[in-house]
């Protein structure tokens, strides 16, 4: 699905960035400088640096009031940071008002104007940037289009679902061409069907568009899915920026371990390339030697093989469910417990009490620097 | 069982006093309509007979029609100030934090509390101070004082149901504040902006104890022409006169119901 990023066509920019020339080209499209933000003594966002770069989409991922909502409110402007700078395609607008920055956003609630029609929705940002009146209807035209709406043109949004809702909203962004489309958490108030249908679509929309885009959620599976890069943040704080890839294989932190994806989580210390955990368990591993926590992956653990190896080990069942296309077990080990996830064929699920054989695959075990 | 037997005596009790209140609110005003169509000379319920000659004695009144003129005009612009003034107020206590917001809050709603007539002697004495006193500002400001609270309390009220997403939503449409304020935040608060109007237009329109300390021989309000013509005579060119006034409330809340109308379907 993002092979369709590769594309070399671009879709012509609004008339100023065409304008401002090749120095944008180089620039990233939104560039966070040391943002800062408290109220009182609570800090929302600490010291966060960040860029966007032309045609990504990049996800703040993080739990609810981890600061990534304010990140990207600062970014459209309606938060003043405290401190720190925003640059929008090379250009400090930290001080500037929102109605003078290059943004385009889709709100959680969608905020479309309920005295307005679909098309007067799409259309409001034109008027309000001079667009003359032919342009406008075929740039509205354009967009209903775009977002599959043409039918719905003088519906007013209560008439709409919701999730025709969210494309008004996003054609509504998307007409005055922004630098950059800014999307706060857009699945939340849909129904989890739709939820997977829809942001499918959109990732297909932004792909056609090719429009640099932040996203803000704090569903993980979403940002894996929908994202070039995800950056995880915690207590207005980054924890780790990297592609989908990297965050689920190679977290940074423990909490980027447990907060991205299921695992089981080891203390203990690594000495001659093998760990052993608090717990007494004891695991080969590839790491330096020294205090260590250790992620597992629920689905490189496998019942085992007939052969033996080193990661083989022994435990029992504690918890097991059935998932459909996989099934869910702790089995305790000594005094360790691990999280497997494995399809069992019909009939052979091990139930709670069962002894089971299990082994590690090496390539699953990942250490990461011990949490503060 | 026994919640059924309470539920039904609720509901019958219901369906007894509804119609009751109903008939007591009403009654009042049927009765001075009716009235207004005798034939007879005297100011009486059955009415003798029909005929229309109260209301063309009425028309023809010079005291009544000039009063007419003075109370709408005065109620009019008593409204399109209070309007102004109150949707600024509102506007300031929804939106900012500032010192002594509440108190300012209180103020504004002070009117309501304050009796009439307390009001009444206290703006004699303070605008025969400010040589205001048998003025029609002096009148005027009378009226936007006791206007005032049905306007911020409607808005007020207004504003904290109204989403500011919106706003932000216009301004990120690059929406300029003035902008949003006329395409967005107006339009949006529309149907209480009538509203407020219509409580204070008939608030202004129906007031007579501010009326009676602050009128004056050039500018009598209705009210206060019917009061002071109760004194001396009992005619049924009162009832023509007051059914008039029923009449004319009722146009303005029909024109304004049928306009927030329009707006709520366009």
């Amino acid at each position: 699905m993002r092979d369709g990023k590769l594309k070399s066509g671009r879709v012509d920019r609004s008339d100023k960035a065409a304008a401002s020339g090749c120095l944008d080209a180089v620039a990233p499209v939104v560039s966070l400088r040391g943002i800062s933000k408290t109220y009182g003594d609570f800090t929302a966002v600490e010291n966060l640096s960040l860029d966007v770069e032309r045609g990504e989409l990049l996800c703040l991922l993080g739990p609810s009031g981890c600061g990534k909502t304010t990140t990207l409110r600062m970014v459209a402007g309606f938060i003043e940071p405290t401190a720190g700078s925003v640059f929008i395609s090379g250009k400090n607008v930290t001080a500037l008002p929102p109605y003078r920055r290059d943004t385009g956003m889709v709100f959680q609630s969608y905020a479309l104007f309920p005295h307005m029609t679909v098309g007067a929705n799409i259309s409001f940002g034109l008027e309000n940037i001079g667009v003359p009146k032919a342009e406008r209807a075929r740039r509205v035209e354009e967009m209903l289009t775009l977002v599959e709406l043409t039918e719905l043109t003088h519906r007013y949004p209560r008439e709409l679902s919701g999730g025709q809702q969210q494309r008004v909203a996003l054609g509504r962004a998307l007409a005055l061409r922004p630098a950059v489309l800014l999307l706060d958490e857009p699945f939340s108030n849909l129904d989890a069907q739709l939820r997977v249908r829809l942001r499918d679509e959109l990732r297909l929309l932004i792909n056609r568009v090719e429009i640099t885009t932040l996203f803000v959620t704090h569903d993980q599976e979403e940002a894996l899915m929908l994202s070039d890069r995800v950056v995880v943040i915690n207590r207005g704080r980054i924890e780790q920026i990297g592609t989908p890839e990297e965050i689920y294989e190679r977290p940074a932190s423990r909490f980027v371990a447990e907060f991205v994806g299921l695992c089981s989580i080891l203390e203990g210390s690594i000495s001659d390339g093998i760990f052993m955990s608090r717990g007494g368990l004891t695991l080969p591993v590839n790491a330096a030697t020294g205090q260590t926590t250790i992620v597992v992956r629920p689905e490189f653990i496998k019942p085992g093989s007939s052969s033996s190896g080193p990661n083989k080990l022994i435990g029992r069942v504690t918890s097991s469910n059935y998932y459909g296309a996989v099934s869910r077990l702790n089995v305790v080990v000594g005094r360790e417990t691990l999280l497997m996830e494995h399809h069992f064929p019909h009939g052979t699920r091990p139930a709670v009490g069962d002894e089971l054989e299990i082994e590690i695959d090496p390539a699953g075990i990942r250490a990461v620097a011990v949490s503060e | 069982m026994r919640t059924d037997a309470i539920d039904m005596g609720m509901k019958l009790a219901g369906a007894i006093i509804r119609p009751l209140v109903y008939v007591t609110l009403c009654l009042p005003a049927a009765i001075v309509i009716v009235t207004s169509f005798t034939a007879g000379e005297s100011l009486r319920f059955p009415p003798e007979g029909f005929s229309i000659r109260w209301y063309q004695a009425a028309i023809a009144s010079e005291p009544f029609m000039n009063a007419l003129w003075s109370s709408t005009r005065l109620a009019l612009i008593a409204t399109a100030l209070s309007l102004a003034i109150g949707l600024a107020s509102s506007f300031a206590i929804d939106r900012f934090r500032f010192r002594g917001r509440e108190a300012f809050r209180t103020l504004t709603l002070s009117p309501l509390v304050v009796p009439m007539v307390v009001l009444g002697l206290g703006l004699l004495q303070f605008l025969s101070w400010m040589q205001l006193n048998q003025t029609f500002t002096g009148l005027l400001i009378g009226h936007v004082l006791i206007t005032l609270p049905y306007v911020v309390r409607t808005l007020t009220a207004s504003f904290v149901l109204f989403d500011r997403t919106l706003e932000q939503a216009a301004m990120n449409l690059r929406a300029p504040p003035w902008r949003v304020l006329w395409r967005v935040t107006l339009p949006l608060i529309g149907p209480a902006l009538v509203s407020a109007s219509v409580f204070s237009f008939v608030t202004s329109f129906g007031n007579i104890t501010l009326s009676v300390f602050l009128g004056f021989a050039g500018e009598t309000t209705l009210p206060v022409q019917i009061f002071t013509y109760v004194e001396h005579s009992y005619d049924p060119i009162l009832a023509a006169v007051s059914t008039i006034v029923v009449l004319v409330t009722l146009a303005v809340i029909a024109i304004v119901e049928k306009l927030v109308g329009m707006e709520t379907i366009a």
